[in-house]
């Protein structure tokens, strides 16, 4: 039962979204500064909980992805020379390692620049490539010694600000997909914004709990509660798990999000409205069935933009459109 | 041909055994022809890896001929890193292999015949060919399913002369293990009917749509088969059907077996040992590709359907009546078109009608349309200015020196252990290589 | 030695079975802060170092209890906090509240009356203030050790000197306690560590002057290197008290050492220890200059028992070992004990093959001398020694106190990487043998008595067995030699009875 864990962290650190989340007013904003050093304390507190508890940062920035840090040492720039006597010196390397990358990344970014979509896809691949990769050096040093158990549980937190970007859809399906096939957790701590269709999945698929933060200003009670126990805990002691899962999908054509899409019988792409040849796999598809699809195509269903929330779920204010 | 004549040796290599022509020979014209022309490019490839393996009976034994030939010591006197060598290359060589085959069918109907013959209690696959086979089906619907979400499976079995239906049509992977969960149900005996079980298979998808995909599977342990009528008879019904069959053979190749798959367009293989048996068996589970429209020309094969994305309610609402059963139910799933409350996806709603699959369903089947493509194996760091210390992917650090141990070049082995994405550029290394193009299926460079 | 999951267990029938509950046994130092009075732990919480290190010894969940109060600043009615609890879960967190209670990190509950809902929680704000203090840096306590200065001079001792000093030290005091009893004098221990051994139990002098090792001792042996370090310095610290020791200065300067690095980076990663120690060759040393009196003085123990190297016994410097860096977590405390140098001797190095014959890889001497107690050595190879476990082999070791699950559970731990494939691991007729052979010894049951012969008559004979099987007293009767046994406690109604009779008779 005590066994070590893994958590990969993944941060999303746009700085529109972070600007909006500063200045937001209906809830409280948030600083980044001050998400930041909560963060830390997140992290040293699992650290803390187990000597052998790893732990991996990825930061995803506007068009990157970069890994800020791990605790095997992969990522490591510079050695902090400063000698603390006042704190644990894991968390001391962690927590600069953590600041003095995200520092350099943001220095280097040009203001001036349009933003390009953040970098989630890229966090979450990276953080299962990584994830497979230690899984199996442990796994092969210590074969067979628990039978079919696992001696790392793994999971993967992510912290979004951004909303959802519906181009990133089948990437982030696919990473869901081989997270299930990992038995990976996925957390989802929704700092700011609405509701996230996709990460949502992420969390339901993967058994993670998933999170919208209503008070900023106990954002760390909430992480502490919710995503620091490791599974064999949250048998115990539940997590907050979502209401309800929103399992709309994205169409190829638009890449809007969509609650009713036209499906081609071959290959199984969306369409948010009826095609007369199918983009991906090039199948032409019989005139009848355009016309009487466009017959019974709903007036009212003028295509949702990304992002917006279904009615049902109207919470927050909508997060900006963006142009697919 | 009796069985024991296959019986695999060690030294059969230059021997001219009938079967193993054969097997080596087939493989090719049949598979060319099942995978059409979109995969001429595919197939040119795949030969420049098999390069050596022409000469050789069996693929898999170019791999490990002589391997003492090509381990080396390295300055320590261990082997562990030649062995690993050895492990990275033959993984490396699985990932050149598939290539994107972009028109798939994805919603499939399949019937899988199990032969439950007497003669599938012969030894000659351990413990016995009966236990093997229902062993690797139940894998192979799991893994079926896995891959083909939206598809259907039934069961027939071939015994007494009879077909015999064992598991319904179903969408539902627990239904069709149960159905092939109990061994004494299943017990073999007297002769298979090959007539008879494609005939029972073919009359149970009759009623399916013109799109969908129709495939037989038959696992085929004994030489005879014993038939009331004119089994071409049926195979012509087949082909008009637009059903292919495909034969696992476990004793030797028969015509009329061949003639079933080659005139729908199955595939056919003879398992020579129990690796080769799952193999053959797992081939076909990835989507065949379409070639239906091509083909026939005539008939809607396609179609486009409208599918809604549902809502799910947690357990924790408030319970209301659900349309499909009339229970007081607190989770469920809305429908977006009308918000009525189903148990279960994917299904069509009652009330309104609409299909109504959540958005995994569908996603699962994306990475066979936009496969992430091959990483190319770096040769050299000269062209590279500023070579990355750290795979990209999961950021271990690249080996210093290139490895000089054996004769690495070809086969798209790297001697630096690098593997480079065409899109962005990012090198990667062997594990995240793999994983990637095996399990992810997205590149964690750019995301495509 | 890979994880904690494998413990010694009363009926360990398998590696598995004790996976399953062999997290749960709470940490020996656990059991010792138990029987602390509040005054003392609210001392010891004053110091962030020890607080963080206490809290890694809880089990799971009560570490999650505390996190999740951490950062509360109102007490929480327990009935919210009882509310995420599942019911699976209800028992052991019940547990873990109480277990907290008794180690003052919540407070104790008032027993006055009233219904449990109004129970508040909150954790005792001192340990409180510095676990908080722990986990975000900062203060001025000083409490993870003060790093010395870099010493051109006299260069920090690299990891591997660090290693090979930690080992030593600690092979040292096991050798000697396995070669005590057979005639051969390896390096002795310090005089301090003579007394600890002595103290615990482990040894004791037979024969005026030379010390043996006991029963406790040799089952002591057999325990994973974590446990054996765990018994000694409790047996330290109890002894601290009578040396007047102030027992907070000494508890708080451990737990400090266990919050101390080797590296740099990362030691808590056992899978990448290698890379890290050839990326950073130097290892740490701390300054000893705001230690107590008291922690001075425990320099020189813990020196001995090769959790610290200092260069001399007046060097203002030490450097902990990996004994001390690891205290609190379960990454093995001793690099490489096969000494082969090969990293893939630390996962085991014992095959036991069906026909009990036992081959084990390794070369250090006091491997081979623990396996010594209870195998039949036979071949010696430089990187391999040979040997058969046999009924002669396993009573020796019975007879020494050992038990026959030691014996498995040892077998168990130290099993070859290619032994762990089997299922199960062991082979069940060595298994069970061994087993039988314990239960051999416990065959004969000797019981106090007196035999009663040479009756005169047969009905004589019945009379006096009736009597005594009346009383219950009857071990043995064989009617044809008109003889019985009778126990101890009958031997003085019967006699009685008997002198009765014979008086009625005369």
């Amino acid at each position: 039962m005590d066994k070590p864990s893994h958590l990969s962290v993944i941060v999303d650190l746009s700085p529109t979204q972070w600007a909006f989340c500063a200045q937001s007013t209906a809830p409280p904003g948030l600083p980044l500064q001050t998400f930041l050093s909560q963060l830390l304390a997140f992290l040293n507190a699992h650290i803390a909980c187990k000597d052998e508890n790893t732990l991996a940062v990825f930061g995803a920035f506007p068009g990157q992805s970069v890994m800020l840090y791990s605790s095997t040492g992969e990522a490591m720039t510079s050695t902090t020379e400063a000698t603390d006597p006042n704190t644990y010196r894991p968390f001391k390397t962690l927590d600069s390692t953590v600041m003095s990358s995200i520092a350099e990344r943001f220095n280097s970014y040009d203001v001036t620049e349009e933003e390009e979509p953040i970098g989630l896809v890229g966090c979450l691949t990276k953080a299962l490539c990584y994830i497979n990769r230690t899984i199996s050096v442990v796994s092969a040093s210590a074969q067979g010694t628990e039978g079919a158990t696992r001696s790392i549980d793994p999971r993967i937190l992510v912290l979004s600000v951004s909303p959802d970007q519906s181009s990133t859809y089948i990437p982030i399906m696919n990473s869901i997909f081989s997270a299930q096939k990992l038995k990976v957790t996925i957390d989802v701590c929704k700092v700011f914004g609405a509701d996230n269709v996709f990460l949502q999945q992420a969390a339901h698929l993967t058994g993670g709990a998933y999170v919208q933060i209503e008070r900023t200003d106990a954002l760390l009670q909430y992480m502490m509660m919710s995503f620091l126990p490791p599974p064999a805990i949250r048998q115990l002691i539940s997590v907050p798990t979502q209401d309800r899962v929103d399992f709309r999908a994205a169409c190829f054509c638009h890449k809007r999000i969509v609650e009713i899409g036209f499906v081609c019988s071959v290959c199984l792409s969306i369409f948010c409205q009826p095609v007369p040849v199918c983009s991906t796999c090039r199948t032409k598809f019989p005139i009848k069935t355009l016309q009487r699809l466009n017959a019974s195509r709903p007036l009212a269903t003028t295509p949702s933009t990304p992002g917006t929330p279904r009615p049902l779920t109207q919470k927050n204010g909508a997060a900006l459109p963006r142009p697919g | 041909m009796p069985p024991a004549g296959r019986r695999i040796g060690d030294d059969f290599v230059d021997d001219s055994d009938s079967d193993v022509s054969i097997t080596g020979l087939d493989e090719e014209p049949s598979r060319s022809k099942a995978k059409g022309k979109g995969k001429a490019i595919d197939r040119k490839k795949k030969d420049q890896g098999k390069g050596k393996a022409k000469d050789q009976a069996y693929a898999w034994e170019a791999t490990y001929t002589r391997s003492w030939d090509t381990v080396q010591e390295d300055e320590a006197g261990r082997l562990e890193g030649a062995v690993q060598d050895l492990i990275a290359r033959g993984r490396r060589r699985r990932l050149l292999a598939p290539a994107a085959a972009i028109r798939r069918t994805i919603i499939r109907h399949l019937v899988l015949v199990l032969d439950l013959s007497s003669a599938m209690m012969d030894r000659d696959m351990r413990p016995t060919r009966f236990d093997l086979m229902l062993q690797y089906a139940r894998e192979f619907v799991t893994e079926w399913f896995d891959q083909n979400p939206l598809g259907q499976i039934g069961i027939v079995g071939m015994r007494g002369g009879l077909g015999e239906r064992i598991g319904e049509m179903s969408g539902n992977p627990q239904d069709v293990l149960k159905a092939i969960l109990e061994r004494h149900k299943l017990l073999p005996n007297g002769e298979p009917s090959l007539q008879n079980a494609v005939e029972m298979a073919r009359s149970s998808m009759s009623h399916l749509p013109t799109h969908s995909s129709r495939e037989i599977v038959v696992i085929f342990g004994s030489l005879t088969t014993c038939d009331p009528g004119n089994i071409h008879d049926t195979l012509d019904e087949c082909v008009k059907d637009r059903i292919r069959i495909s034969i696992v053979a476990l004793a030797a190749e028969m015509k009329v077996c061949r003639e079933l798959c080659d005139k729908t367009g199955g595939q056919f293989g003879v398992a020579m040992n129990e690796g080769h048996f799952k193999d053959l068996l797992f081939e076909l589970i990835p989507p065949p590709a379409q070639r239906a429209v091509a083909r026939t020309g005539g008939g809607p094969a396609a179609d486009l359907m409208i599918m809604g994305f549902p809502m799910r309610l947690p357990d924790t609402s408030p319970p209301s009546l659900c349309v499909c059963h009339s229970q007081m139910k607190s989770e469920g799933f809305l429908c977006p078109r009308c918000l009525a409350k189903v148990c279960d996806v994917p299904t069509d709603c009652d009330i309104c009608g609409l299909m109504i699959v959540s958005s995994p369903h569908l996603a699962r089947s994306y990475h066979h349309l936009f496969p992430v493509k091959p990483y190319s194996a770096v040769m050299t760091l000269d062209d590279t200015p500023e070579p990355s210390k750290r795979c990209h992917g999961c950021a271990v650090a690249f080996k210093e020196m290139p490895s000089t141990m054996l004769g690495a070049s070809g086969e798209g082995m790297s001697f630096y252990g690098r593997y480079r994405c065409s899109e962005c550029h990012n090198d990667f290394c062997t594990d995240c290589d793999v994983f990637v193009h095996d399990v992810v299926h997205c590149c964690p460079g750019c995301g495509k | 030695m890979v994880g904690p999951s494998i413990r010694i267990k009363p009926a360990g029938e398998s590696s598995k079975a004790s996976t399953v509950d062999g997290g749960e046994t709470s940490h020996r130092l656990i059991g010792f802060l138990l029987s602390q009075p509040q005054s003392t732990m609210n001392r010891l919480y004053q110091k962030p170092s020890s607080c963080l290190s206490i809290f890694r010894l809880l089990q799971p969940l009560e570490r999650q209890v505390v996190m999740n109060l951490l950062w509360l600043e109102t007490p929480i009615p327990g009935a919210t906090m009882a509310a995420w609890v599942t019911r699976e879960g209800k028992r052991p967190y019940q547990e873990a509240l109480s277990t907290l209670q008794s180690l003052h990190i919540l407070p104790q509950q008032s027993t006055r009356p009233g219904p449990p809902q109004s129970v508040k929680h909150n954790l005792n704000p001192t340990f409180k203030a510095s676990l908080r203090q722990a986990i975000t840096g900062g203060g001025t306590s000083g409490s993870f050790g003060i790093l010395a200065e870099n010493d051109d001079k006299h260069p920090a001792p690299d990891i591997e000197a660090l290693d090979a000093f930690a080992l030593e030290r600690w092979e040292t005091i096991l050798y000697y306690m396995v070669s005590s009893g057979t005639g051969q004098f390896p390096a002795k221990p310090s005089q301090g560590v003579l007394y600890l051994l002595q103290r615990s139990g482990l040894m004791a002098t037979v024969h005026g002057a030379t010390l043996q090792i006991t029963s406790a001792g040799f089952q002591f042996l057999l325990h994973p290197p974590h446990e054996q370090l765990w018994e000694l310095l409790l047996q330290y610290l109890q002894m601290a008290e009578e040396r007047q020791m102030d027992l907070v200065e000494v508890l708080s300067f451990l737990l400090m050492l266990s919050t101390t690095e080797l590296g740099k980076v990362g030691i808590h990663t056992i899978q990448f220890i290698a890379q890290v120690t050839q990326a950073l060759p130097h290892a740490q040393s701390y300054s000893t200059e705001n230690l107590s009196a008291t922690q001075k003085a425990m320099l020189e123990d813990l020196r001995d028992y090769g959790l610290i190297r200092q260069r001399t016994a007046t060097s203002r410097k030490f450097s902990p070992t990996r004994l001390a860096t690891t205290l609190t977590s379960s990454s093995p405390p001793l690099p490489t004990s096969a000494g082969t140098g090969d990293g893939s001797h630390v996962q085991g190095f014992i095959v036991l093959e069906t026909n009990y014959r036992l081959y084990a890889y390794t070369d250090n001497p006091l491997q081979i001398a623990v396996l010594n107690l209870f195998v039949t050595l036979k071949y010696r190879f430089p990187n391999l020694v040979v040997g058969q476990i046999t009924r002669d082999s396993v009573k020796k070791a019975l007879a020494n106190g050992i038990t026959a699950d030691q014996i498995i559970s040892y077998l168990i731990t130290h099993a070859h990487p290619q032994m762990r494939k089997n299922k199960p691991l062991l082979p069940v007729t060595v298994q069970d043998q061994i087993r039988l052979w314990e239960l051999e010894r416990n065959r004969v049951k000797s019981q106090e008595g007196y035999l009663y012969t040479a009756f005169a008559s047969h009905a004589d004979y019945e009379w006096v067995l009736d009597y005594a099987k009346k009383l219950g007293v009857v071990l043995w009767e064989n009617p044809s030699k008109r003889c019985f046994f009778g126990s101890v406690e009958g031997h003085m109604n019967i006699r009685g009875y008997i002198e009765r009779r014979s008086a009625g008779n005369a």
